[in-house]
């Protein structure tokens, strides 16, 4: 060993010593894998550096040329005749293959695509959502419920579901007495209920009146004569006859469906349908949300 | 050939900048002339909708939205199905936006309506309390300007082709028709607001630009 070997080791050896010195006393937290690599890769570059400009310092000032001159010589200058590299030329080799397996299999089979992983991804989720949610009980549905009303819902509903002061739906209550009064005048159809259509004027007057009274209340007490006309579509008890028209009462399952899938425009405004955009548990849990309100 | 290359770089370096952009231009070049065709079933804007893009751009709106909804499951879920570059091909110049403000607005016409527009246009914090979009109460007093909305449809069509006055499609005609034609749309829209302002002025013949911005807002879906 020489002694421009022994200085660059020294040197590494002091860089070492000096980054040493720097995770001891500035409390760098080793058990950080992060921290850990950092140290080991400033170690290894400060010994790899030195290590090898010595040697080829080294190399250059001991080196002598020797070996098998090819013929060409231009004004004295000549050229030695080298074997290629084994490592250089396999891996030469090596890309060649590789571009002509890329050609013809590489890329045309396994050619990436954004949508491609999109897909992927999006049917895995699903897949896992639904195995996941199948049975889903009653609290994850609340829950579920809660975060997908915050996210789609209270941008127009509100955030406690009160309708805005009247920019929506009162989802804390069902429909208002004015609204029933609409309904009953213009009747309804664009809820896609088994039943169809409801007929406009139904009911008039101050036996509207007491119908929406009545309805509003809660449906407590004994009805007013002319609900029977109501019954015959949305049952005694105002509950839809099981689905075929809408729950005047609360916000079942049915009806928060078919509002998702239709869309509805009455007295207060517009909601667009969200047809497609919800999967039937989250909108099982965005019902089990309302009722819950 | 070669030999005159080596004695003169610059052509050289043209030659060499041509062999690498080969394989780059066969392959980007009829793949996007492919994908930047009009989807199946895409109609241009109506006179009243571009009126209201106008107001989009003049008032901003892309300095906070974008209009560009990528294939990620988190932003189909929040917006609906990712963007393609057919459905921009009536959108001249497209409006992709760089900066998230606020949400992606490309298909917002699924999801909000125009009396939840009024209120919001009016007042963002009405409905979403935490809001930092500015009002644009402006918008309910300012007028549109249909004149520059008509002349720019006519502009396209007559110098990109672009399908108006076709079967099925958007009409456009002359002026008088055109101009019949967003009244009829703005009462439509004027109809389902409450601002009595924005009702009289269209009561009018007027349209000011929320009716015309809303136009815009229910066309991206
Ligand atoms: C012919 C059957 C029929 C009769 C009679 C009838 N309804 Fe209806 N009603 C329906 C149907 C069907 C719907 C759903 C309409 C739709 O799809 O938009 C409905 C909708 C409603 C709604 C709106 C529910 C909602 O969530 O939007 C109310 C309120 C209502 N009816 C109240 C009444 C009252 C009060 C009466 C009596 C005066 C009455 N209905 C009589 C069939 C009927
Ligand atoms: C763009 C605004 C908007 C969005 C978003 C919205 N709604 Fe509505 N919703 C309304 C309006 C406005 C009404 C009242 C329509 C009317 O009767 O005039 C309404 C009514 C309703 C009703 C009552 C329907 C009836 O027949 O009584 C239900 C239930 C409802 N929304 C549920 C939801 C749920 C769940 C979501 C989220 C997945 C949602 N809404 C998202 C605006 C919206
Ligand atoms: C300073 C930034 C800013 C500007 C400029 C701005 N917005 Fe917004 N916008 C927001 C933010 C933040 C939200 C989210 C909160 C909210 O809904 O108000 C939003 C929400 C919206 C929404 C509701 C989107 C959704 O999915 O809920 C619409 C529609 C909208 N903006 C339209 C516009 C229009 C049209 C303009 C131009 C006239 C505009 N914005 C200008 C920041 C901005």
């Amino acid at each position: 060993m020489n002694s421009l070997m022994i200085k660059a080791l020294a040197f590494s050896a002091v860089l070492m010593g000096a980054t040493i010195f720097v995770v001891k006393y500035m409390n760098v937290d080793l058990s950080d894998p992060v921290n850990l690599i950092t140290m080991l890769g400033a170690a290894a570059i400060a010994f790899l550096t030195f290590g090898v400009a010595a040697k080829y310092i080294n190399q250059m000032k001991t080196d002598k040329a020797e070996g098998e001159l090819t013929d060409d010589n231009w004004d004295g200058i000549g050229e030695y005749k080298n074997e290629l590299p084994g490592g250089w030329a396999y891996s030469f080799l090596g890309t060649i293959i590789w571009a002509m397996w890329y050609w013809t299999v590489g890329y045309p089979v396994n050619a990436y695509s954004q949508i491609g992983e999109y897909n992927k991804e999006v049917k895995a989720y699903n897949a896992q959502f639904q195995e996941m949610h199948k049975n889903a009980d009653a609290d994850t549905l609340q829950a579920m419920g809660e975060s997908i009303f915050l996210v789609q819902c209270a941008p127009c509903h509100g955030e406690t579901a009160d309708g805005l002061s009247g920019k929506a739906q009162d989802l804390t209550a069902r429909m208002a007495k004015d609204q029933i009064l609409d309904v009953i005048a213009k009747g309804s159809n664009q809820l896609g209920f088994p039943m169809g259509a409801m007929p406009a004027g139904m009911a008039s007057g101050a036996d509207a009146e007491a119908i929406a009274d009545y309805i509003v209340g809660g449906m407590q007490g004994q009805a007013p004569a002319a609900y029977a006309t109501c019954a015959a579509c949305h049952g005694a008890d105002g509950q839809g006859m099981n689905g075929m028209s809408p729950n005047i009462t609360k916000y079942d399952e049915k009806i928060v469906t078919q509002v998702l899938a239709n869309g509805k425009k009455g007295m207060i405004g517009k909601m667009p349908s969200f047809n497609n955009r919800l999967t039937p548990v989250q909108e099982k849990a965005l019902a089990t949300y309302l009722q819950s309100l | 050939m070669f030999h005159w290359l080596e004695k003169n770089p610059f052509f050289f370096a043209v030659g060499v900048f041509l062999v690498i952009a080969f394989a780059g231009l066969v392959e980007i070049l009829p793949n996007f002339g492919e994908a930047s065709r009009p989807v199946v079933g895409l109609k241009p804007y109506t006179v009243l909708e571009l009126a209201g893009k106008e107001v989009y751009k003049k008032d901003n709106c892309i300095a906070c939205h974008s209009q560009l909804i990528r294939p990620f499951k988190s932003e189909t879920d929040r917006y609906g199905q990712y963007s393609l570059s057919g459905e921009y091909a009536y959108d001249r110049p497209f409006l992709w936006g760089s900066k998230r403000t606020g949400p992606d607005l490309h298909r917002i016409g699924n999801y909000r309506s125009t009396d939840w527009h009024e209120n919001h246009m009016w007042d963002p914090k009405s409905v979403i309390p935490q809001s930092i979009m500015p009002a644009y109460k402006h918008q309910f007093s300012n007028i549109a300007d249909i004149e520059t909305a008509y002349a720019e449809a006519v502009t396209v069509k007559e110098l990109f082709n672009t399908p108006y006055d076709v079967d099925g499609g958007v009409a456009l005609g002359s002026w008088e028709d055109a101009r019949a034609a967003a009244l009829a749309e703005a009462k439509e829209i004027a109809a389902d607001m409450k601002n009595q302002d924005v009702k009289d002025l269209v009561a009018n013949d007027q349209i000011p630009e929320i009716v015309a911005l809303i136009a815009y807002m229910n066309k991206l879906k």
